[in-house]
């Protein structure tokens, strides 16, 4: 084990410097850093080329000023990090740690929210494969490889954002806009529903019913200046959540994962008035905190309320535990959107197009968690549709693949139960590939996000590499492809243990 | 007795029972190429067939419509404005009679300026499809046939390119030589987007080098020339043939996304990207100066998808197979961890080329 | 009182491109309580949709279409998934066909055996679970169960693989117990053991069982009742001893000619001369009209023998080794010897056959004959040449003296050319001949290997198993070879079809004066076209001689293993 990583990464090493210099020579080269002094009509223009010239090794053609900047690079492993300056005459590592800071907080969650949707459909898509739905999502997954990011952007600046803060001025729903809605999510839950007429009707008709009452309400009582979900729906979605986990995780005839998932549930209820008390004085860790200790009590009431699988039961209340608190907690921030949309600085339009953070905001925790809710939105979107579209086609086909399996049919011929087969047999062997691909582009990702920090105006790592290009200044595009080729290979490294660790055939020596 | 069926196994007499089920076989593949195979099944996959007829469509219009500017040489076009020509504004910009997609603030024709655009980023797809297929065969070729030395130097290098992001190597060249016009962006597109494919045709020749069929010829005394291009490619032609069209569509976006950025084509040129980015501010104004080089980028791209979808169906509609788990098992023993890792993910890598196209130009 | 399984009328369909195609075609027949069927079958005879569609598993497109799965009263063709779900495991059990395929790889054999119990109730417990598992290990004779129990499939041979899942087949003591084709993915010695074992094990419980196969020979040693399947139809049934003795459809007569582990079984009750009667005179002269049975082929080769015997060796190979470098990651790699100091000879016209279970190393033999590998040591002499000394130009013109047909029929035609291009291939490479004569050689060859002349223009992918093989013969012969090695030739064809090779094989050498080399793991052929043996284990040879002297007395206690393996023993006795 340790002999093979050792060994990958000596050889990536070698790989990623010999990239390096390819990229350095070739940014070096790709036009004239003096550019705009060289225009300037400054009385000291030639005092300020001489002062870069010096800053930045100008003098030392690029062949071998790379390895000037190699040298700083190599300081990194004494402590002494030295990745030399950006033509303004900035450190470039104080530049590249608010970049950093910027990017992982815009691709973090776009990573999550595309792997959690992408990996959904395409199992269902697989399990009803030929189906109208099957076939709608093929069609939605083509037509999002296919869209230039750049203009769905755009789109979304002007139809969600712009769009949305309008419809907040006069926040009611046109009664044939509730119909159409209402149709078309019937439409999509008889397709996922499957089965025959009787089935697919009732999961329609429901769900067509359930939205149009649901938008009619909100309409009705403009819900969107305030919203909130309230006990009753807190509660609902609990011991929904409930039933919906343990039914996918245990199967609902093992009573005890059941009950475990139900106490869970109502604890998480009763509680709900005391926390209010306790979100007051809310902070990032604390939140944190709150967040692993439900997933640790919610365990430890599945553990012990046992059954003939202590840590099923103990993994299906976790789970349950931490959606739920998920919801009390998107309560909460729904509770202070009103404040939020009111302040001096939003004014009303509580949907941003640019930017990371509205600037000197304040307010708590939670007014800061929906500020950031508000920035993430469309640059989120706008990234995850392509990843979405392909985590579903992977998954779809690993899906099918798996299900063709001889011992698909032996899990079912030895008198395993529906769920048992599809959890236990075919999804864990389906995410094997899948896995290694999320691996993959957990590292490719950092760097993969120029277009969309640029239409955002986001300044982070693609900021911070677009514009080091456009001035021919090599040491921020160096940064910026030092963090994303050593994130490549450090994830290229783990997607192979990965894979070693959830295949048993693939031993790593 | 079956002597309906025309290719009869000798002294292989049926006991008095007829054979629906081979007869229906038979009839499916009797006389047939692979190649008429595949052109028959392509031909069933409707979406393919609509966005072959599609392409075809907007390749002819764009073409015509406006003729073709190569260096001097200049095709006139049926359409009365050409796409570098500023004519009086008309109904304020907006789309008219005479100007159909409506026209830009100085009065160039959108319709012309679209279509020169749409020229333009089929050229560089093409190109950067036809270099990096070339690139990519070769590359793979040889790694996957000879091994040893010359895989490991050819995949290092391979490797190498492939730790730098296409968006970000196409930025860096793009800016170098974007101001050369979309044929040589083309071709610097396709120099770097070739890796995939090597991987994947590495892959086949690997697998297909130990076919009994490629040992019959070697046993008949077939020398590697011949085993390369008369056996073994021809039986790879479906993997390059699927994934050419994928990076085809990739390349498309990516060019797009360079423009959009400022390091593809250049002024006084066009292409879409570029139609899209020098006009974004004026959404709100003008939008369609934004929707219609966006839709033709969509329908580009999305016709490409779906003829490779349709291809790869007609190849071999079990491509995205993986290994058994008996392949695998077996080849545990031979191969160092890092090939069963590559050779698990093969089979399914037509999928992940399919990801390239996105994954460039987020 | 009902029966235990009745089918009545079953038909099954696949839903292809071309509508749907049935598979099954109105099957009916019963088994009883404790009874062993046995389902014989060629492939594409419908004898694993039969298995699949009794517990509604039929495989992606399978829909039964019509009539009745009455089991213990209970119709299971319309019962619903939790009926379905209730019944398998725990009253029918199932062993599929394939060890490698049929356990999940990611989970340990312990856990699927667990979930096994678990899923039919056998426990309620943790520790009883595991228990219980256990047990079921150690019934289905899984040596060292309790330290094995947490291993995953992949660190377990091909025959534990088939205990565990017979034991999962058993282990809720279903009443009735679907073998499909169990053991023809193993080794014959293997073989022998778990369905010994598998029959004890059904005896002890009072387990029906239901077994599917392709071998005639092993279904009548095997089951009690016979039940004949051709094109999705049942063409014959009744007790085993009778219908093998008895045969009355024409199809199970053929089917009982061919299969060679009969044949052989026939030659050794009879001594090397006469062939025992197989069947009444009538039907032994309808089988002589169809020259199909392998006993009295055999009885031809030996009556021919003599006059073949000629002067000189066509192939020496001496002190013959081969070791390979296994990577074990790092830079570090161990040797194995896949073939050790191996020697024989094969004299001119004559076959000796090279037979060995799988990993003994026959096939790397093969490989380093037709220069495919080359040989860590040894020698290989090939018409008083050694190979080892040759170089270019001589080594190519040697490749025109020995071809190969190999083992797999789809595996071994290029998919893209067509039929003349592939037999016209080596006559290309070696530039013999000119376009017109190399198609006049072609159609000649088809005309030898009994295939009509118009396939020169078609694709394999049209044609049957056993035609890919005649058209890989006629490739082989088209540089007029004098030696041929067969590397499993016949092993992946259907019994008639098998049968159809070897005598064609046999006539081709009686025309032609070829030497034949024949590589395979089933004894029972050799029998039938070798005039010497040579058994193979762990890479080297422990037991060579002629035919007879092998078959009638072996030396080596593997040979005896191998012989006694090869069914139907008992069966031609009385």
């Amino acid at each position: 084990m340790a002999t093979f990583v050792i060994r990958r990464l000596v050889a990536s090493f070698f790989v990623f410097l010999a990239a390096t210099y390819l990229m350095y020579i070739l940014t070096a080269l790709s036009g004239d850093p003096l550019e705009d002094l060289r225009a300037s009509t400054a009385p000291n223009a030639a005092q300020l080329i001489e002062r870069r010239i010096d800053l930045l090794n100008l003098d030392v053609p690029p062949y071998l000023r790379y390895f000037i900047w190699l040298g700083g690079v190599g300081g990194c492993f004494i402590g002494q990090c030295n990745l030399g300056f950006n033509v303004q005459g900035q450190p470039v590592l104080e530049i590249l740690g608010q970049a950093l800071g910027q990017t992982l907080q815009l691709v973090t969650f776009a990573a999550i929210v595309a792997v959690v949707i992408g990996v959904i459909i395409g199992i269902t898509t697989a399990l009803r494969q030929y189906s109208t739905y099957d076939y709608s999502v093929t069609f939605v997954t083509f037509l999002f490889f296919s869209l230039p990011i750049f203009w769905v952007a755009v789109l979304l600046k002007q139809y969600i954002a712009i769009g949305f803060n309008d419809f907040l001025r006069q926040p009611t729903i046109p009664p044939l806009a509730i119909v159409v809605i209402a149709l078309a999510l019937g439409l999509i839950a008889a397709g996922i529903a499957g089965g025959d007429l009787k089935r697919r009707l009732i999961a329609g008709g429901t769900a067509a019913v359930v939205t149009g009452a649901a938008l009619a309400y909100m309409s009705a009582t403009e819900w969107f200046l305030t919203p909130s979900l309230g006990i009753v729906v807190v509660a609902l979605t609990a011991i929904g959540l409930a039933f919906a986990v343990t039914a996918i995780s245990a199967g609902l005839r093992n009573r005890r994962a059941l009950y475990a998932s139900l106490t869970v549930a109502v604890l998480a209820i009763v509680l709900y008035y005391p926390l209010q008390f306790l979100f007051v004085s809310m902070t990032l860790p604390l939140f944190l905190g709150l967040a692993i200790g439900t997933i640790l009590l919610s365990g430890a009431i599945g553990y012990f309320w046992g059954g003939h699988d202590r840590w099923q039961s103990a993994r299906t209340a976790a789970i349950v535990g931490f959606l739920t608190a998920g919801v009390i907690a998107l309560d909460e921030f729904m509770s202070y959107w009103n404040a939020y949309s009111n302040s001096s600085r939003v004014r009303g339009r509580p949907i941003a197009t640019i930017g990371a953070e509205t600037p000197n905001l304040g307010g708590n925790f939670w007014v800061q968690g929906v500020d950031s809710f508000t920035h993430l939105l469309l640059p989120t979107i706008a990234l995850i549709l392509i990843s979405i579209a392909s985590y579903t086609r992977y998954t779809r086909s690993s899906m099918l693949e798996v299900l063709n399996q001889d011992y698909i049919r032996t899990a079912r011929a030895k008198g395993l139960t529906e769920r048992t087969v599809l959890v236990r047999h075919a999804f864990r062997n389906a995410m094997i590939p899948v896995a290694t691909i999320i691996a993959f582009d957990i590292g490719a990702i950092v760097g993969g996000a120029v277009i969309t920090e640029r239409v955002f105006a986001w300044t982070g790592m693609g900021a911070l590499f677009q514009n080091g290009l456009e001035r021919t200044d090599p040491n921020p595009v160096m940064a910026f492809f030092l963090v994303t080729g050593t994130l490549a290979i450090i994830f290229n490294l783990i997607a192979d243990l990965v894979y070693a660790a959830l295949d048993p055939r693939i031993r790593i020596s | 007795m079956t002597t309906n069926i025309p290719v009869q196994e000798p002294g292989h007499n049926e006991p008095g029972v007829t054979d629906e089920a081979s007869n229906l076989e038979l009839k499916e593949v009797e006389g047939l190429s692979q190649g008429q195979i595949v052109r028959r099944r392509f031909f069933r996959h409707k979406g393919a067939v609509i966005a072959m007829i599609v392409l075809a469509a907007i390749i002819l219009l764009s073409t015509t419509s406006v003729g073709v500017t190569i260096g001097p040489w200049r095709t006139p076009g049926w359409w009365p404005f050409t796409w570098d020509a500023l004519t009086p504004v008309e109904n304020r910009t907006r789309p008219s009679l005479a100007h159909p997609f409506g026209q830009d603030e100085v009065g160039r024709d959108i319709f012309a300026l679209v279509m020169r655009g749409t020229q333009q980023s089929l050229s560089v797809m093409f190109i950067a499809g036809i270099i990096a297929t070339v690139i990519g065969v070769v590359i793979g070729a040889l790694s996957g046939y000879y091994r040893k030395a010359i895989d490991s130097v050819l995949m290092r290098f391979t490797d190498v390119i492939i730790t730098i992001p296409i968006i970000v190597i196409g930025a860096v060249l793009g800016v170098a030589f974007g101001s050369l016009g979309a044929s040589v962006l083309g071709v610097v597109i396709g120099l770097f987007s070739w890796t995939s494919l090597a991987r994947l045709v590495r892959a086949e020749f690997l697998s297909l080098r130990e076919r009994e069929f490629v040992d019959a010829a070697r046993v008949a005394g077939a020398r590697d020339r011949r085993i390369i291009f008369r056996h073994i490619l021809p039986n790879t032609v479906g993997v390059i043939i699927v994934n050419s069209t994928l990076l085809m569509a990739a390349a498309i976006l990516l060019e797009t996304a360079l423009s959009f950025l400022g390091f593809g084509v250049q002024s006084p040129d066009t292409s879409l990207g570029k139609i899209i980015s020098d006009n974004q501010a004026a959404f709100a104004t003008r939008p369609w100066l934004f929707w219609w080089p966006g839709l033709f980028i969509i329908a580009i791209a999305l016709c490409i998808n779906f003829i490779g979808d349709g291809l790869r169906d007609a190849f071999d509609p079990r491509q995205k197979r993986m290994p058994s788990a008996r392949a695998l098992a077996k080849g545990k023993g031979a191969n160092a961890v890092t090939g069963d890792v590559a050779a698990a993910n093969a089979p399914i890598a037509s999928d992940l080329s399919e990801r390239d196209g996105g994954q460039g130009t987020r | 009182m009902t029966r235990l399984l009745e089918v009545v009328d079953l038909e099954v369909g696949f839903r292809t491109g071309n509508g749907v195609v049935k598979a099954l075609n109105g099957v009916s027949f019963t088994i009883d309580r404790g009874e062993s069927v046995a389902i014989v079958g060629e492939s594409g005879s419908g004898k694993s949709t039969t298995a699949a569609a009794i517990i509604n598993l039929l495989p992606g497109g399978g829909e039964i279409l019509g009539g009745k799965v009455l089991f213990e009263g209970k119709d299971l063709a319309k019962a619903s998934t939790a009926e379905l779900e209730e019944v398998r495991g725990k009253r029918i059990g199932f062993v599929p066909q394939d060890p490698m395929s049929n356990l999940d790889p990611v989970w340990s054999v312990g856990f699927q055996v667990r979930e096994t119990v678990r899923a039919n109730g056998l426990a309620t417990d943790r520790a009883g679970a595991k228990a219980k598992s256990i047990e079921v290990l150690q019934q289905a004779g899984l040596p060292g169960a309790e330290q094995r129990f947490h291993q995953y499939p992949h660190q377990f041979s091909g025959g534990m693989r088939q205990r565990v899942l017979i034991g999962m087949g058993l282990a809720a003591n279903p009443s009735l117990l679907i073998a499909d084709e169990p053991t023809s993915a193993l080794d014959v010695t293997v073989q022998r053991r778990i369905l010994d074992h598998l029959d004890s094990l059904t005896e002890n419980s009072g387990t029906a069982l239901m077994f599917i196969t392709h071998d005639l020979g092993l279904a009548a040693e095997r089951a009690s009742k016979l039940i004949v399947m051709y094109k999705g139809r049942i063409v014959e049934a009744g007790p085993s001893l009778e219908i093998l003795r008895n045969p009355r459809h024409p199809y199970t007569q053929r089917l009982i000619a061919a299969a060679p582990s009969l044949a052989s079984r026939r030659i050794q009750a009879s001594g090397a001369g006469e062939v025992a009667p197989v069947a009444s005179g009538e039907q032994q002269a309808a089988l002589e009209v169809e020259q199909l049975d392998l006993a009295s082929a055999a009885e031809h080769r030996l009556q021919h023998e003599d006059a073949r015997r000629e002067a000189g060796d066509a192939i020496v190979v001496d002190e013959l080794t081969k070791v390979f470098k296994i990577r074990q990651g790092g830079f570090r790699s161990t040797e194995f010897t896949a073939v050790d100091k191996v020697s024989f000879s094969i004299p001119k016209g004559t076959t000796t056959a090279l037979v060995g279970e799988s990993g003994s190393g026959k096939s790397t033999v093969a490989k380093l004959l037709l220069g495919l590998e080359t040989p860590t040591s040894g020698a290989i002499t090939i018409d008083g040449r050694r190979t080892d000394a040759l170089t270019g130009r001589a080594r190519f013109e040697l490749r025109r003296r020995m071809q190969p047909v190999f083992q797999d029929p789809y595996g071994s035609l290029d998919p893209l050319m067509s039929i003349g291009s592939i037999i016209a291939e080596p006559l290309t490479v070696h530039g013999v001949g000119d376009r017109a004569s190399r198609r006049q050689r072609v159609l000649e060859l088809l005309d030898q290997v009994a295939l009509p002349r118009v396939l020169a223009g078609r694709y394999p992918n049209e044609l049957s198993g056993g035609q890919r093989q005649r058209i890989a013969i006629a490739r082989a012969l088209a540089l007029k070879p004098e030696i041929v090695v067969l590397d499993e030739a016949v092993s992946a064809l259907d019994v008639l079809v098998q049968a159809q090779i070897l005598s064609l094989l046999a006539e081709l050498q009686e025309e032609l004066g070829l030497t034949y080399l024949f590589i395979t793991h089933d004894l029972a052929v050799v029998r039938v076209i070798a005039d010497n043996v040579c058994v193979m284990q762990k890479g080297r040879i422990v037991e060579q001689a002629a035919t007879d002297e092998v078959f009638d007395n072996p030396r080596e206690q593997y040979t005896r293993d191998l012989l006694e393996a090869i069914p139907g023993a008992s069966l031609l006795a009385s």
